[in-house]
């Protein structure tokens, strides 16, 4: 790849086409081949596929490393970067590590409180926040300066991602972020798991009348359920989830082993009324340890294949 | 003011444990607020103290005494006899209170007995909530008067994470979420365009990321 | 020769709970020695009283306060039933066992309850043995 070249995921969303990209989180180990496993389900099902950062707050193989593997797979991956763990020294200095290695995309986050995580006595860093950390990325790329106005004498030119939440509260102030995070130079827009169609087409007629649905692209996403244990667990432990009661009706209403088959139905169903909403570019699925299903969603929903770009 | 907790029995005990003649102090100020280490608390851990060593058959001499502040020269003064008189000193003040006995008598260990916790309010009789984080560069005018550096377990200083539900922090249910706060009280003032703002990364030299921080009055020094 | 042991109970009571203390059935001859301590309401103990009287030599105390909702200071009774809490969590923690330490709701004059309290907090100290800060 050429250092210049925009990444394949820029590329599909200025060309128009409806994105579809997927997540893959590393494992706890140092395990390549787990990687590769991963990275083959997804081959060719996604446009690029996001790398978790020590996602939960557990320790995992690096980002940067798991992107890198699944570089040399032919895959490109969007690099998930969080605050918790890193101050604004070794955040600059990883993303012009990232580019260097032909890492072009980067999703800004503030990540997940490390008292979920397995290491709770863990010092957390906040040095900035998510809306900080896209800032830094846009300066560095359009103005080639690090924070300190240091002229850098080659500028990482990332796509830069960031993360809504339109389930979370205070719901006016939800929209007032994305713009916040546009403003502050936000290309793409990943959101948190869509089950409450209703919310989320509130937030996006908001985002519309505010006019960003024409400044960013927005991809909804995406989490099949396989259970209704699942569905429950999101609905009550996971933090900013919002999964309906109807939906968990669903899940519980078929037997056990047709509960996987039923989450895919409103999977499936979700994206077809994802797609009618003025403002959505494009879909993120987070198959969580499930990453054999995305293949079938793409292909069924009918957005396979996926377009070649380069 | 500073809000601190005293320590266990069972520590205090391990670290008193080498000294024979102990000098329970007290500060009249902060911690005797929070029930921490004011006089009543002075008396009741010694005599909790006396019990546990006399039940192993120990004994232990304690001295109790409590001055108006252990951070100012002229209370700490007050105690200089009976610091004078014992082997050690459990200082049941804050942590500044602890050093600076430490600073000085030179020749006398002194000993924590309470744990310093945070700068807070006296929400309502018998809860204390943290409220400040002495970062030194206070931008409570921007927030409504509450603090995101403090109150918000991310210190987000560009609105809430995903995880605000229902006016909760989701790092636990009993926490109210600093920016709902903030987002209510800004709406309740009219300010609420405030966070439309975009809030520039901290400087956080003038916090303790800078290193241990110094107050000179000039006008003061004589 | 060893002096015979006799349990010792401290008494801590709000007169308004109960105040008859020559009526109890103890004497020097008695199966156990009481320190009765009189107070105007039961919010005066505090938690360094109850402490000192285990220093003292106390094998058991024991709190008598008004019913709930019958206190003349409103909530005295409760602040006392608080009070023994913390402190029966601190004599758990020196090893003492907060057993030794008890808080009972006695209506006022009713001495035959009092009586029947303090059998049990004997019977306790029978249990448990001599308090081992003596």
């Amino acid at each position: 790849m050429k250092p210049e070249s925009p990444s394949n995921l820029q590329r599909v969303l200025s060309d128009g086409k409806f994105a579809v990209t997927a997540e893959c989180g590393p494992p706890r180990g140092a395990d390549l081949e787990i990687i590769r496993r991963k990275g083959e389900l997804l081959r060719g099902h996604a446009d690029a596929v996001n790398v978790t950062d020590n996602q939960t707050a557990i320790v995992r193989m690096s980002s940067i490393a798991a992107c890198v593997h699944l570089s040399a797979m032919g895959l490109e991956p969007v690099m998930q970067m969080v605050t918790r763990d890193r101050n604004r020294i070794a955040l600059q200095s990883d993303i012009l590590g990232a580019y260097s290695l032909g890492i072009r995309n980067i999703l800004c986050l503030s990540g997940d409180h490390q008292t979920f995580g397995s290491q709770p006595d863990a010092m957390n860093v906040f040095d900035i926040d998510s809306v900080n950390l896209v800032h830094m990325v846009k300066v560095m790329k359009t103005d080639g300066k690090d924070m300190s106005g240091f002229d850098l004498v080659s500028s990482p030119r990332m796509f830069i991602g960031a993360a809504a939440n339109p389930f979370a509260d205070p719901f006016e102030y939800r929209v007032i972020r994305l713009a916040k995070k546009i403003d502050a130079g936000a290309d793409f827009i990943q959101t948190q798991c869509v089950y409450n169609l209703d919310r989320f087409k509130e937030w996006m007629r908001l985002a519309r009348e505010e006019g960003l649905t024409e400044k960013v692209h927005i991809l909804a996403g995406i989490t099949p359920l396989k259970s209704e244990g699942m569905a429950k667990y999101m609905a009550k432990k996971v933090a900013g989830m919002d999964v309906p009661d109807s939906v968990i009706k669903r899940m519980g209403g078929v037997p056990k082993g047709k509960a996987a088959e039923k989450g895919l139905d409103i999977c499936l169903e979700t994206i077809a009324a994802l797609r009618e909403i003025k403002g959505v570019h494009g879909i993120h699925i987070m198959a969580i340890e499930w990453e054999e299903i995305v293949g079938r969603i793409v292909e069924t929903a009918g957005l396979s294949p996926r377009p070649v770009t380069a | 003011m500073i809000v601190g907790k005293q320590k266990s029995i069972a520590e205090i005990r391990e670290i008193v444990l080498p000294y024979k003649k102990l000098l329970v102090l007290g500060c009249g100020t902060c911690v005797k607020t929070c029930f921490a280490g004011g006089e009543d608390e002075v008396a009741t851990l010694s005599s909790a103290l006396r019990l546990s060593f006399k039940k192993d058959g120990r004994s232990i001499y304690i001295e109790e005494l409590t001055v108006e502040r252990q951070c100012e020269d002229e209370f700490i003064r007050e105690a200089a006899v009976a610091i004078s008189k014992n082997t050690a000193v459990l200082s049941l003040a804050c942590g500044a209170g602890v050093q600076a006995i430490a600073r000085r008598f030179a020749n006398v260990p002194v000993l924590p007995g309470v744990n310093t916790t945070f700068i807070g309010v006296l929400e309502k009789q018998g809860l204390f909530t943290e409220e400040c984080l002495g970062c030194g560069d206070c931008q409570l005018a921007v927030f409504g008067g509450v603090c995101p550096v403090s109150r918000c377990a991310k210190k987000l200083q560009n609105g809430p994470c995903g995880g605000s539900r229902n006016g909760k922090c989701e790092i636990n249910p009993d926490t109210d979420c600093a920016w709902q706060q903030i987002i209510t009280r800004l709406t309740a003032l009219g300010q609420l365009d405030n966070l439309r703002k975009y809030n520039p990364p901290k400087d956080w030299r003038t916090s303790h990321a800078g290193g241990p921080r110094k107050l000179v009055r000039e006008d003061h020094v004589i | 020769m060893i002096k015979k042991y006799k349990p010792q109970i401290t008494l801590f009571h709000c007169i308004n709970a109960f105040d008859n203390c020559a009526s109890l059935p103890v004497s020097t001859g008695g199966a156990f020695e009481l320190k009765p301590v009189k107070m105007a309401c039961s919010s005066m103990v505090k938690d360094v009283f109850l402490l000192r009287a285990f220093e003292a030599g106390a094998d058991a105390v024991a709190v008598f306060v008004c019913p709930e909702g019958q206190c003349r200071y409103v909530e005295g009774n409760i602040r006392a039933k608080k009070r023994v809490n913390f402190v029966k969590n601190l004599l758990d923690e020196i090893g003492l066992s907060g057993r030794r330490l008890s808080l009972h709701n006695v209506e006022c004059g009713d001495t035959e309850n009092a009586v029947r309290i303090l059998q049990q907090v004997l019977s306790d100290i029978n249990d448990m043995g001599p308090s081992p800060a003596k």
